[in-house]
């Protein structure tokens, strides 16, 4: 299936600049496992050490977090859109 | 270096004055002009630590989302977030460093009282190990 997958702004100096790549895969996993394998690094900011989506990105297909369907098992559909979302958060 | 219409700071820091005694969040839109990110508009965001709303932020991910949808194909980017500090200094908390990206200007409004005391924007350093304060430029 082949998808868009949106990168956002601190992630795009390991895509070369890229906001938007395209990839074919059936799942987020096998989606981010391919962009790791053309932009080295960009798994490690992705992943944490047991394979998991690290707690402070939220990813999305669509207009779904993955926490609410299969997490990296989500299966994904030709057209479909994976957004990357940095976590936001902070405090006084 | 931050650059931002006075028009476009005053929505921000209705924001912050208007959730005072608790944090705001939202998202800077605009673009790059050479080394200075041009705010050309403002996005308030939900704040979902509704728990400790009056010292911490938590950007509603769908508002973010749905602001990235809206951009999508047009000249504007997400190019930083802003965040109030109630009762507390405009500087960035270890908290703050915790959570940061680099690439983004981060725009902090300390709120005395309810009132806007101060306004600085800041960045993480290329190391990505510290806050630098950039230069906040406000055209009227």
């Amino acid at each position: 299936m082949s998808v868009n997958v949106k990168i956002p702004t601190p992630l795009r100096t390991l895509t070369a600049g890229k906001g938007e790549v395209e990839v074919e895969a059936a799942t987020v996993e096998e989606a981010f496992q391919k962009l790791n394998a053309e932009y080295s690094g960009l798994g490690d900011r992705i992943f944490d050490e047991s394979g998991q989506v690290r707690r402070f990105i939220n990813v999305f297909v669509n207009e779904d977090n993955i926490k609410d369907k299969d997490n990296l098992a989500t299966a994904i559909r030709s057209g479909d859109t994976i957004s990357i979302l940095p976590s936001i958060a902070g405090g006084c | 270096m931050l650059r931002i219409n006075q028009s476009v700071l005053e929505e921000i820091q209705a924001h912050m004055r208007e959730t005072y005694p608790h944090e705001c969040c939202g998202l800077i839109i605009g673009g790059v002009e050479g080394e200075a990110r041009v705010a050309a508009t403002s996005r308030r965001c939900g704040n979902l630590n509704t728990e400790r709303a009056a010292d911490r932020y938590e950007l509603d991910p769908k508002d973010m989302l749905a602001a990235q949808r809206e951009l999508d194909g047009g000249p504007w980017d997400i190019i930083g977030i802003y965040h109030s500090h109630p009762d507390h200094p405009s500087r960035p908390s270890q908290t703050d460093l915790n959570h940061a990206w680099p690439g983004w200007s981060y725009m902090i409004g300390s709120v005395d009282k309810g009132v806007i005391a101060s306004v600085q924007s800041w960045e993480l350093d290329p190391a990505g190990a510290k806050f630098e304060e950039e230069t906040l430029d406000v055209e009227s």
